[in-house]
């Protein structure tokens, strides 16, 4: 009898439970799960926004025309913008990675604690900037009669030489990495020197007992037991360079050249939204949907193995 | 002697490296700050002088008047903060909700549900925008604050955070609040939900500041002057006034203000928020 009553009290919780979770599960499906078929659908047919005729199915012909060797010489094509995502993945990546894990070494090193905080908080600032006044803030800068210029011909001491910051294809990319870079890079320090506070000192201590210099601390005990932090940060700070956009939207509205900088999320957007190809620009959110799954999966394998042993 | 040298050395090293690093981060928005009182000429003059000759006021009337005089900088700032409001509310409450249903209750289906919820993580907002557009389009819910919530009500890293942290709490608390015949839905509002201040700090923040730099999606929705957002308001201000420096300056200085004084008064939650995975859809 009791036993009766305590498991319906049990259920009647349950049932709670489950009511809890409803609102969210019904948010991810209407806007999450449905949008993501919703592309893939969508990449089928030939989908216009303002035509009014019945979309055809097309099968994999969006798919094909992506990948159509004979469109790679276009300078807007797809290949061309697999190519500025995957230069600006890398350009921007490495050096956040290295740059980042040099920086939270240093600083973790330092012993007074007020400089720690300081220059963590400094470091972070441009963080706290959106990403359009990031952009409005260097495209200024890069501009002809700018501080680039100045700067880097003062450091150089190549005076009078303008280096096309917004103009020229290549150093249009290097800006845009530039940009992001300085955004981002505070985040990442403080990611790495969140991981460096995690290894026990007491492996200090013995090491330096061993008789090891910084050098041979650095590479023996450092590196290996941060390897967590450094592939959560490489996967992270590459899936959000993935997803790019208002950098490049921000220079192109303002004149610079678009095939350096035609990311894919960039590419999407004119396709889908101003020349109203849905289904072009759903195809394309495939393929970047599977390139961000294929990263994501190999966090979430690296995260569970995330526990070290000491 | 060798090694004390060496000491130096690296001890040097690292100094000049933080303190380049310092300047490079510290300059453009120092940079910002003083051009957004100067004159065009001042800005783009060689050498840059970085003290501005008196405050050029002008900037700031331009960056608020807007490109056709009518104030709408003013209504784009007031969506910005409406449009990010709701975002953090709305996150931090089902968030809580469910976060709160997935770590103390037992149901049929849980670690299906929660599942489910981690796997949209894998589903950025970039790869979905587009059916996203047509949804809203269908709904005919462009333009609107609807619109430009609807997407970001609640985001699967907040309702793992809030998992994470309901995981912990005693459930003794729940139990003896049951016994003195305290509703479910009671005891979320009134016992879980003051306890989880921490995760609320910290999510709400983090939900904010997203919707706050959010370009994107606003592109896709709001159309009409009216509706638009900052980060929309600065890029069509910084295409019209492209020569027009200084007044580009005082709007983006204009727009970060708010996220400036956020980021002194709660440093803490800033830089503690950002230790952790964020799942920035948007």
């Amino acid at each position: 009898m009791g036993n009766r009553k305590y498991r319906g009290i049990e259920k009647k919780q349950a049932r709670w439970g489950f009511l809890f979770v409803l609102p969210a599960l019904l948010f991810f499906s209407l806007f999450n799960f449905y949008p993501i078929l919703n592309a893939f659908y969508t990449s089928f047919f030939n989908r216009k926004v303002l035509s009014r005729a019945k979309p055809l199915f097309v099968g994999l012909e969006n798919y094909v025309r992506l990948f159509d060797v004979a469109r790679a010489s276009n300078p807007l094509s797809f290949y061309n913008s697999l190519r500025a995502t995957l230069v600006f993945t890398l350009g921007t990546f490495i050096p956040l990675l290295v740059l980042s894990l040099i920086l939270a070494v240093f600083i973790s090193n330092l012993s007074s604690s007020k400089a720690k905080k300081f220059l963590q908080i400094s470091y972070y600032a441009p963080a706290v900037l959106s990403s359009v006044v990031a952009a409005s803030i260097w495209m200024i800068i890069f501009d002809p009669r700018g501080l680039g210029n100045q700067w880097l011909n003062a450091l150089m001491r190549t005076p009078g030489i303008d280096r096309k910051w917004l103009v020229d294809p290549t150093m249009e990319q290097v800006s845009t990495m530039i940009i992001y870079f300085w955004k981002y890079i505070g985040y990442f320090v403080i990611l790495f020197i969140t991981g460096l506070a995690s290894i026990p000192p007491t492996i200090y201590e013995a090491a330096i007992i061993d008789g090891a210099n910084k050098n041979q601390t650095f590479w023996r005990i450092t590196l290996p037991l941060l390897k967590p932090t450094v592939v959560l940060v490489s996967v992270m700070s590459m899936l959000q360079c993935l997803k790019t956009f208002s950098t490049q939207y921000m220079l192109y509205t303002n004149g610079a050249p678009r095939a350096p900088i035609n990311v894919i999320t960039f590419n999407i957007y004119i396709t889908g939204i101003q020349e109203q190809y849905l289904s072009r620009a759903s195809a394309m959110s495939v393929v970047l949907f599977i390139m961000m799954m294929l990263l994501t999966l190999l966090q979430f394998r690296t995260t569970k193995s995330e526990n070290v042993d000491y | 002697m060798q090694i004390e040298r060496n000491n130096i050395a690296a001890k040097t090293i690292t100094v000049v490296v933080l303190i380049v690093m310092l300047l490079f981060t510290l300059m453009p928005i120092l940079f910002m700050v003083t051009s957004s009182m100067m004159t065009s000429r001042q800005i783009l003059r060689m050498p840059f002088t970085w003290i501005p000759e008196g405050i050029n006021w002008i900037n700031f009337s331009k960056a608020i008047k807007g490109l056709d005089n009518n104030y709408i900088f003013l209504r784009n700032i007031l969506n910005s903060l409406v449009v990010s409001t709701s975002v953090a509310v709305t996150t931090v409450l089902l968030g809580s909700l469910t976060g709160y249903g997935l770590a103390k209750f037992n149901f049929r289906g849980r670690n299906t549900v929660f599942m489910m919820i981690m796997g949209t993580m894998m589903i950025p907002f970039e790869t979905i925008m587009i059916p996203l557009y047509m949804v809203v389009t269908m709904l005919r819910i462009q333009n609107t604050y609807v619109g430009l919530i609807l997407p970001f009500l609640v985001s699967a890293f907040g309702i793992f955070q809030m998992r994470q942290y309901l995981t912990t709490f005693p459930t003794e608390f729940l139990d003896a609040a049951r016994v003195d015949g305290m509703g479910e839905f009671g005891i979320y509002a009134k016992i879980v939900l003051p306890n989880c201040k921490p995760v609320i700090a910290t999510l709400s923040i983090l939900s904010f500041r997203s919707q706050w730099d959010n370009l994107l999606w606003p592109l896709l929705v709001s159309q009409s002057a009216k509706m638009k957002t900052i980060p929309q308001y600065i890029s069509a201000f910084a295409e019209e006034k492209a020569t027009d420096e200084g007044a580009m300056m005082a709007a983006a200085f204009i727009a970060s203000l708010p996220m400036f004084i956020l980021f002194m008064s709660l440093t803490k939650y800033f830089i503690g928020g950002s230790s952790v995975y964020e799942s920035r859809k948007g």
